[in-house]
């Protein structure tokens, strides 16, 4: 069959139709003007769509400018806070979504991912003195392999199981560095190599190259995950996310998708961590703690899993707003929480969500894909036909 | 013989769910599986669709083994099940969904597709609607549909009338004869047993994880004993 007769829903382009299939429209003034967003850019052609994308990247080159920088961080250096946490976040939360948003495989253990990349380059670059870009590719092949790792043994669990299971992964990396002292143990891996110069940027301590590196690594991993998301590989893990075991009985190879997931969203994870080590200097230990892979998940779920635009714009919110309110600092954890509380009350689908993914919610039970505790449904689940 | 099953043993945890169900389907059949709730029909067709791990017996397809295959290698082979109730991709559309039932077929599928739409007009009027936003019968139908679309040899119907107004379960077993007409054999579950009997060629009766009777469908029907257990005693039958 042809990969791609299957036009991906999200932006409701499947038929041309953006209003016939039938999810309610939210009286929602957001939802509202999101909506209408959506039907303009299915309708809007290669031109115009290209004109938004040059002006999101000239919007995110011209993004550290002071006068910018006085607003959104007036107490830390704009540009540095641009870098880390806001693009490190998103990347993670750009790789995270293939796992959670795209294949709906709840993982806990992200950072696990984040932490080897970081490691690879650490280890390999002060141990054998490689140069950034070569432990780069060597820090994807070793996370991907890392995702194959903690998904073969473990994918074939699902819902909060499988939560369960990364979230320890997470917890072994961790620990495993503290205890290993071929890595530094709890001390860590100090003077990283910092990237070689690049079109005349050297990077050392002024955050700005640091910076555009990571924009370009966002873009490539934009561009990556959505050719993905719209390719065969994305249709079946939608299938997956929305019923596993249906997925099957259409001959889709579930575990060998899952696997795919898991090393795609690693790759993305691991390459956050190369990007990050090569400007920190400094990997120990102690950066990667459980509350990161919990906040990136936020960051995914608060956005709106599932929709690139979605988790970048949660990502960015999950990062900045405790780095903009700084000046409440005993309270802004505390505010931070009631902030979620309060968005996950009265938009549980997350701020930008996509189109398909309201329509699962909409159907009440296999909303999350996997994600959480299979809930038996509204019809009696079958799996409960047990003979006493 | 198209399928079969043999001395199949399957357990949740350490509840044994089906403990020793054998049965035969020949091309061309329809065979009902009937039985009270719980009686493990739904579990015989996950474990011959491969959703359902076996712990002992044997199934076997076209006279291969087929008990360690992996469900969606016995889809490939030509074994389609449409699930109980809603087991449809609520995000995608009802053509999407349609087409992820050919996702493993390489030949051209588009004279499938209009077979279905044409079999389920309801369907053709609902393409570009979400799965999750249409009503229970309407979903029901886009199961068997999609089933369709794997193009099986068999197709494994579970409860294909559950939750159905009588005029749409009526219409659903139309539906069910005509694909069997057309050369498709229909192994389907039912707790609606008098209408299934009235359909089918050939019935077993599962009664607590095991088979109790199988005999030809017409006999089933006018059997006492299945009358009284699953048929409502005198009513139902003129």
């Amino acid at each position: 069959m042809k990969g791609n007769d299957v036009t991906n829903n999200d932006n409701g382009t499947a038929t041309g139709n953006g209003n016939g299939n039938g999810v309610k429209r939210s009286s929602n003034p957001l939802s509202g003007s999101m909506d209408r967003m959506r039907d303009w850019w299915a309708g809007a052609p290669q031109w115009q769509r290209w004109g938004v994308y040059v002006a999101l990247i000239v919007g995110a080159l011209i993004l550290p400018a002071p006068w910018i920088g006085a607003f959104m961080s007036p107490d830390n250096d704009w540009t540095t806070v641009l870098f880390f946490p806001i693009g490190v976040y998103m990347l993670m939360a750009i790789g995270l979504n293939v796992v959670v948003g795209m294949a709906g495989l709840l993982d806990l253990g992200f950072v696990a991912f984040y932490a080897i990349g970081a490691y690879s380059l650490a280890y390999f670059g002060t141990e054998y003195g490689w140069n950034f870009w070569a432990t780069l590719v060597i820090g994807v092949a070793i996370t991907a392999v890392s995702g194959v790792i903690l998904g073969a043994p473990t994918l074939r669990l699902r819902g909060d199981y499988l939560a369960i299971v990364t979230l320890g992964f997470g917890e072994i990396v961790r620990i495993t560095a503290n205890n290993t002292d071929e890595i530094g143990g709890a001390r860590g891996i100090t003077n990283v190599p910092h990237p070689p110069d690049m079109f005349g940027q050297k990077f050392l301590f002024d955050p700005a190259p640091y910076y555009y590196l990571m924009v370009a690594t966002i873009v490539l991993a934009i561009i990556f995950s959505r050719r993905l998301e719209i390719s065969r590989v994305g249709r079946s893990w939608a299938a997956i996310r929305e019923d596993e075991d249906a997925a099957e009985l259409m001959g889709v190879p579930t575990f060998k998708f899952k696997l795919l997931a898991f090393a795609v969203g690693a790759i993305i994870g691991g390459l956050a961590g190369t990007v990050w080590a090569g400007q920190a200097n400094f990997v120990a230990p102690n950066s990667f703690p459980f509350i990161l892979s919990a906040t990136i998940l936020v960051a995914v779920v608060l956005g709106g899993s599932g929709n690139l635009p979605g988790v970048m714009v949660g990502a960015f919110l999950i990062a900045w707003l405790p780095e903009r309110f700084r000046e409440v600092q005993d309270y802004r954890i505390l505010f931070f929480g009631a902030v979620l509380v309060l968005l996950m009350a009265l938009r549980p689908e997350g701020l930008l969500p996509s189109r398909r993914r309201r329509a699962e919610l909409a159907e009440g039970t296999g909303g999350m894909g996997s994600m959480g505790a299979e809930v038996a449904g509204p019809t009696s689940d079958p799996d409960m036909e047990v003979s006493k | 013989m198209l399928l079969e099953v043999n001395d199949i043993h399957v357990f949740y945890g350490k509840v044994a769910a089906l403990r020793g169900v054998s049965l035969e389907v020949d091309e061309g059949e329809i065979v009902a599986l009937i039985g009270a709730n719980g009686a493990g029909k739904t579990t015989t067709l996950k474990t011959i669709s491969g959703l359902r791990p076996l712990s002992a017996g044997r199934i076997s397809f076209q006279g291969k083994d087929i008990s360690r295959v992996p469900a969606h290698k016995r889809a490939q082979l030509g074994i389609g099940q449409a699930p109980e109730g809603r087991g449809i991709f609520p995000g995608m559309t009802v053509e999407e969904n349609l087409l992820m039932g050919a996702y493993a077929r390489k030949e051209d599928h588009s004279k499938d597709l209009a077979d279905v739409y044409e079999m389920f007009p309801r369907l053709a009027e609902r393409k570009s609607q979400f799965g999750g936003t249409m009503s229970g019968g309407e979903q029901q139908m886009l199961t068997i549909g999609r089933a369709l679309m794997t193009n099986p040899k068999v197709l494994l119907l579970d409860e294909p009338s559950m939750g159905l107004a009588p005029m749409l379960v009526a219409q659903i077993f139309d539906i069910v004869k005509e694909i069997n007409e057309r050369g498709t054999t229909v192994l389907l579950v039912e707790q609606n047993a008098h209408q299934a009997l009235q359909l089918a060629h050939r019935a077993y009766v599962l009664e607590t994880g095991a088979v109790v009777r199988s005999a030809a469908a017409s006999d089933l029907l006018h059997d006492p004993q299945v009358r009284a257990a699953y048929l409502g005693g005198d009513l139902g039958v003129a």
